[in-house]
Formats: C-alpha cells, structure tokens, sequence
C-alpha cells in the first residue's frame, strides 16, 4: 500500500467519527459515520475502504464496545461503495440519493441480525425506541428489529452518499489527480 | 496489571465476554460479569480511577432498553454478557495505553504501517473533532442558521460537513509526505524503542485462554 493511501485512512476514519458534531449542531437524527468509509473507497478502492470501517468499529468501540459487532456493516459499505464508485453512482445526486437509500435497505437487513442475536435489539437509545415502536405495531421481535434498523439506516445512507457526492465534485483539481478513481466514480474518467 | 504484555491484557479482554456468551446462563454470564467489574474497580485505579463507573453507565441504558423490550425475565441473560464486554473493554482501554500496544505490534514484526495505523488514527480522531466544533461556531458567526425545517437543517449541515472533508482531505498529501521523510515507503523492519517484555509464563496464559475457549466452544456445540 502507497503511503498516500495510508495517510488516507486514519484521515477517512476521523471523518467517520467528526462528523457526529455537525450533525449534533444541525439537530437531524442521522449518524453519517460511514462518510469516511464510502469517501475513500471511491478515492482509493476497497482495501482502503474496508480497513477504514474496520478502523472506525474499532476506534468507536474504545467509547462503547457494543460498536464492535457492527464492523460488518462497515465493510459491507465499502463493498458497496467500491461497487458505485466503479458503476459511477457518485456523478450527481439524481443517482447517488437512490443508491444511498437502496444501501439503506442492505446496511438494515445487515445489522438486524447482528442487533438482535447479540444485543436482542437494545442498540442505541433511538433504534431501541422505534424498535419498541414497530412491537407496538404487532411486528415479530425480529421484524421490529429490522423496522428499528431500516428507519434509522435508510435516511442516513442516502444523506451520507449525496455528501460524498458533494465532497468528490467539490474535490480541487490537483487533490482529484492524486485519486484517479475518484474522476472514475463521478463519471469523468477521462480528464 | 498494567505491567502484563499488551497481548495479554487483549487477551483476557477478549476472553471474559466470550465467556460470558459460551457459558450457561444465567450464571455464566453472571460469573464473567463479576470478573470483568472486579478488574474495572482494581486494574482501573490510579489514572482509570472512573473505569468501574464509566463501565456501569455505559452498560445501564442498555438494561434499560433490555426491560422496555423484553421485560424482567428477557433481560438479565443478554445484560449480563453486554455488562461483561463493555466493563472487560473499557478496563483494557484504562490499563492499556496505545503507545505500548504499538511497541508491542512492533517488537511482534507487525508491518510499520499497521501500528503507524493505530496511532495515526487515535490522534487525529480528536483534532477533527474539535476542527468540526470550531467550523459549527465559525459557521454560525457568519450568520449560518442550524435550525428550521429538513431541507435548510441538510443545507446547513452541508455548509458544517463540506469544510470539515475538504481541510481533512487537505492533509492527506502533508501526512504521506511525512511518512515518505521517515522512511515509511521501505521494507526495513523497525526496532521498537521500548518492547513491553512478553514472559514464558503470559504466553502460555494466552494459549491456555485459546485452547480452553476453543474447548468451551465444542462443548456447547456438542
């Protein structure tokens, strides 16, 4: 791995973990902590991708552990990033808002499993809530982990790709060139 | 405690919660639980002196939202093992410091950029943080309103997020220039300058804890 895109990933996962403070000051119930991850596989591929996830699962989990299980769904992102960026998903917001919110509906069927066998859905304060919300509405406890997950997921993911959407077209020209495929991933190869 | 080897304190961290979900419950969970709190009120002293009360704040929302779900009898076996991760991960995080796990990685022949990796990251974590603070309030001095309905709070976090990506992307090219000045593009190994010394007796220990959770694992399978 070139030193570049070593120096990337610790950078991609304090994006993961930053942004937290600007979604506090704007009051939206998102998290945006795969920014980071989806940012630099579309600059650098998957490796560079899955290893920020993992980095960020395992930076988080010195907060609270219980983000440690949840490394899966980071690397899931990446794959699916890696998957956008080379389909070239990220060239407006017309596509990118769709692919965010289909990834949505993966990162959701992902963690219900994860969420209901090791934690029996008492995740984090608002996905337990809307958790108890979908029991209220008669769904499985299974079903209403999923509900709980898709809500807080399906929204997040599509806001987190129309970022890093904005992110690669506002990318400087020279910073741009360093990362080849991220002209790939908003659909100019060719400059 | 702090003076085991860092793979060892892993270890032990590792194995409480796996024990916590491999052994019967209630009283398997119950066990690991109490190791893990015992740990957190003894190893956590002296600078980890809140270990034992971060550890129990922590795990209390859990329980919390254990009850909301699946009330009383729901509740205390899947508690008990969250208790025993989260208290067994926050006592490894106050008896550990990352400086000497990276020591470790690298006495251990753990590639540069892995252990560069670990303490790379810990320590840009909080510099975007507080740079993500200062742009919310820089932003706010320019008028920037956080408020109303979705579409201007997404307008507004648009203007906090792009800033915050772009400065960070920004440093990229700084940082691999440093890495390239300290050697970092070559295969050399490096010598670590204080290697946590790693006893017979810890390596067995460590083996012992594998062996005997790969053990426990069979046997609940069986």
């Amino acid at each position: 791995m070139s030193v570049r895109l070593l120096a990337l990933i610790p950078v991609a996962v304090a994006i993961n973990l930053a942004l937290s403070a600007a979604v506090d000051a704007v009051g939206l119930p998102l998290f945006l902590d795969t920014t980071g991850t989806i940012l630099a596989t579309a600059l650098a591929g998957p490796v560079v991708g899955i290893a920020t996830g993992a980095l960020t699962s395992a930076v988080n989990s010195l907060r609270n552990p219980t983000f440690w299980p949840f490394v899966v769904v980071q690397v899931l992102v990446a794959l699916y990033a890696w998957g956008a960026a080379r389909a070239g998903w990220f060239r407006s917001l017309a596509v990118a808002v769709p692919a965010g919110l289909a990834l949505g509906v993966l990162a959701a069927v992902t963690s219900t499993p994860i969420s209901y066998l090791i934690f029996k859905c008492a995740t984090t304060g608002g996905i337990a809530l809307t958790t108890k919300l979908g029991q209220l509405l008669g769904l499985s406890d299974l079903g209403a982990c999923f509900f709980g997950s898709f809500l807080s997921d399906f929204t997040d993911k599509a806001v987190t790709f129309a970022l890093v959407t904005t992110v690669l077209h506002g990318l400087p020209r020279r910073t741009a060139a360093r990362f080849p495929l991220a002209l790939r991933a908003i659909g100019r190869p060719g400059i | 405690m702090r003076a085991l080897h860092p793979f060892t304190l892993i270890g032990i961290a590792v194995a409480l919660p796996a024990l916590a979900w491999l052994l019967p419950p209630p009283w398997g969970g119950a066990g690991a639980m109490t190791l893990a709190l015992a740990l957190c009120a003894v190893g956590g002293r002296g600078a980890g002196s809140g270990v034992l009360r971060a550890a129990v704040l922590t795990a209390a929302p859990f329980w919390f939202f254990l009850f909301l779900l699946h009330g009383v009898g729901g509740m205390a076996a899947t508690g008990l093992r969250l208790t025993t991760m989260i208290a067994s991960f926050l006592w490894l995080i106050a008896v550990l410091p990352p400086g000497r796990l990276v020591e470790a990685m690298v006495a251990a022949g753990w590639p540069a950029g892995a252990a560069f990796l670990l303490s790379a990251t810990l320590s840009a974590v909080p510099a975007l943080r507080e740079r993500a603070r200062n742009i919310v309030d820089a932003q706010r001095c320019r008028g920037l309103h956080t408020r109303g309905g979705p579409r201007a709070r997404i307008a507004a976090l648009r203007a906090l997020a792009l800033p915050l990506v772009l400065s960070a992307l920004h440093e990229v090219d700084e940082r691999a220039l440093a890495l390239e000045t300290r050697g970092f593009s070559g295969s050399a190994r490096r010598t670590p300058l204080e290697p946590p010394s790693d006893p017979a007796a810890e390596r067995v220990l460590r083996w012992a804890l594998l062996l005997g959770l790969v053990g426990l694992l069979a046997w609940r399978i069986a």
